[in-house]
């Protein structure tokens, strides 16, 4: 009795750090946004916070572009993972497969921050590709290639490249080799062997890959307004605007809930959709 | 009659780097036989069946299946079909799916067609209504079944199959061998068999192919090879043997039969090589061949049973020569049929063996097997 007792005591104290990291940083904080979310300036319950949203042109216009431009990066991001994972799994091998893996991993160790200003650095009306375009007389003024939706997406892709990678290196690490010689064998070609064996084996990764991807493009700030600029359209910016700039705590609460209720139900509409299973694809 | 040949292998060569995997090898693969590769690993086999298949390129030399020139076809457009060693099923795939899965890539067939022939295939191999099933809710030897089924489907010329036996525990894989052989007579499929285990391929093909260190030792019926290897090598790898190795030619009794000097013993032999008097020899002896009898006869070899080891239908008996100079001991393999004498340990025997049991080769002073 006592050594189960003491047994079960010692899982809880292992699972405890953890239990509080997403207790105090997490949940509570959610809960107080969520109250906050229902409330007027007066402390009374009010829906208005959430009848702004759903009411104000911008606020919809600014909340459907963010979801576009996510889904449209995961997207992105999908189509240089792929063959990217493909290659390292599956072509390459040895000291290649190393310092191609080491490619993708080493612009992370950089802050995001960092990883942006370099961009920055490329793209400004001053900046190398601009230089670069007037000295092969390509244009003859200068180019602002900062703050537009693409420099946005090329932001989002970039920063965003490795946690799409790595789990589909991952899923595709577990096929057998021998899987695709069979499909071959039996008259399977690139294509078809792709579509019928190799996707579907990588889906799992794939998802997890696309759902994380997504979660970080949707949440996303600091990529997005330098390399957008102040009109980049993203939600988040209205949130730190209520936050920050009209000191509207409940408006920006409202606003969150709105973003992460969206994400939640969106991530789980896809996992139906692709009949996966949250615990088989994580 | 000229026999059809499906595959034909012309100086095969295939080099990984310095590494000389397949070596010069030629032979032939009658339509409708059960042909083994057999050979231990890292003998070449392996590479050579890829060849085949198409997922290697030969460094040199031809491949020929059905008459047609493959060296550049690619796989999935040879007609041959492989089943792997690890299988291979596709587990994104029901059963019926994978079975189906090179149908659907042939196209040209409707869907209702493709269900029935899936379906005949796998009532084939004794699969019936297993169809709707997943990879991984049968068992291994249905998982066997179900990648014949899946290549036989597309009734190739010739079924490669590496070694897909290995995986299953001993008395499953006994039951799949027979049934294995049953269904290459009963479908009239050419089958290229590769393996390491020699009893499998003793005991399923028509025609063997012995090979190591990529070259072709001997192309013989499982018989013919068992009785008349005809190297060092295929004696010593095929089937239970006594090697008495270092012997002197004394001399040739006729134009077959020889007499060996193994440690002061003269012993007669089958000269699978050439052999003249004076040479070193190696003496290769079937335990079952040997005639064992209590107590001292003439002619004979004598002996002291020195251990009995009971191994149900018959009995390992390790007997020491006595009048050799150094140690020398025998394996004789003893039936138990009602005639067999009795055999105790400690006993004096009297050993004897017909010329045709014994097999001569040039000494090999190390071997590697």
């Amino acid at each position: 009795m006592a050594t189960q007792l003491s047994r079960k005591l010692g899982k809880w104290l292992l699972l405890m750090p953890m239990l509080l990291w997403i207790g105090f940083l997490f949940v509570l904080p959610h809960i107080k946004l969520f109250i906050l979310s229902f409330m007027n300036r007066e402390g009374q319950f009010t829906l208005a916070n959430y009848a702004n949203f759903f009411t104000t042109p911008l606020y919809r216009a600014v909340f459907l572009h963010t979801v576009k431009y996510s889904i449209l990066a995961t997207l992105i991001t999908l189509a240089l993972s792929f063959p990217a994972a493909f290659l390292i799994t599956k072509v390459f091998g040895g000291k290649i497969k190393a310092i191609v893996m080491l490619a993708i991993v080493l612009p992370y160790w950089v802050s995001e921050l960092i990883q942006v200003f370099t961009w920055m650095v490329l793209f400004r009306e001053t900046g190398i590709i601009s230089y670069m375009l007037q000295t092969l007389g390509l244009t003859h003024q200068r180019v602002e290639l900062l703050y537009h939706n693409w420099t946005v997406l090329v932001g989002l892709v970039y920063t965003s490249l490795l946690f799409m990678t790595i789990p589909i290196v991952n899923s595709l690490e577990t096929l057998d080799d021998s899987l695709i010689e069979a499909a071959y064998d039996l008259g399977g070609n690139f294509w078809s062997t792709m579509r019928e064996i190799i996707i579907p084996h990588a889906a799992p990764g794939i998802m997890v890959g696309s759902i994380m991807v997504f979660m970080l493009n949707l949440g996303n700030y600091v990529t997005v307004t330098l390399l957008g600029g102040k009109n980049s359209m993203w939600f988040t910016e209205n949130i730190y605007d209520q936050f920050i700039i009209r000191f509207n705590q409940h408006q920006g609460s409202a606003f969150s809930v709105v973003l992460l209720t969206f994400s939640v139900l969106f991530v789980w509409g896809l996992l139906k959709l692709t009949k996966q299973d949250i615990s088989e694809a994580m | 009659m000229t026999q059809e040949i499906d595959v034909s292998l012309v100086h095969i060569t295939k080099k990984f780097g310095d590494l000389v995997a397949v070596n010069d090898v030629s032979f032939d693969v009658p339509k409708g036989s059960f042909f083994s590769i057999l050979g231990p690993s890292g003998s070449g086999k392996t590479t050579l069946l890829r060849m085949i298949a198409g997922f290697e390129k030969p460094t040199a030399g031809d491949i020929f299946i059905g008459g047609k020139r493959m060296n550049d076809v690619p796989p999935n457009k040879r007609p041959c079909n492989m089943v792997f060693q690890r299988l291979a099923l596709f587990p994104m795939m029901n059963v019926l799916d994978n079975v189906m899965f090179g149908l659907r890539r042939r196209g040209g067939m409707s869907k209702r067609e493709m269900e029935k022939r899936a379906t005949e295939a796998l009532a084939r191999v004794g699969l019936a209504g297993l169809g709707k099933r997943k990879i991984n809710q049968i068992s291994g030897g249905q998982q066997q079944r179900v990648a014949l089924a899946r290549s036989l489907v597309l009734n190739p010329t010739v079924l490669l199959l590496d070694e897909p036996l290995g995986s299953l525990d001993l008395k499953l894989r006994q039951a799949m061998k027979l049934e294995l052989k049953h269904l290459q007579a009963r479908m009239g499929t050419t089958f290229l068999y590769i393996t390491h285990d020699q009893t499998i391929a003793i005991a399923m093909s028509d025609t063997i192919a012995v090979i190591n260190h990529g070259k072709v030792e001997q192309v013989a019926a499982p018989e013919e090879l068992y009785r008349r290897p005809a190297t060092h090598f295929v004696a010593s790898f095929v089937g239970e043997n006594n090697m008495l190795a270092g012997g002197t030619v004394i001399r040739q009794l006729d134009d077959e039969v020889c007499e060996i000097d193994v440690g002061g013993i003269p012993m007669v032999g089958r000269m699978a090589e050439a052999l003249k008097p004076g040479e070193k020899a190696d003496l290769f002896i079937r335990p079952e061949m040997i005639l064992i009898q209590p107590g001292r006869h003439e002619p004979g070899i004598l002996g002291k049973v020195s251990e009995i080891n009971f191994d149900g239908s018959h009995s390992l008996i390790i007997v020491e020569l006595q009048e050799s100079r150094s140690p020398l001991s025998l394996n004789v393999k003893l039936q138990h049929t009602e005639q067999a004498p009795e055999i105790h340990v400690g006993e004096i025997v009297t050993l004897r063996w017909n010329w045709t049991a014994a097999n001569a080769f040039h000494h090999v002073a190390q071997h590697e097997a």
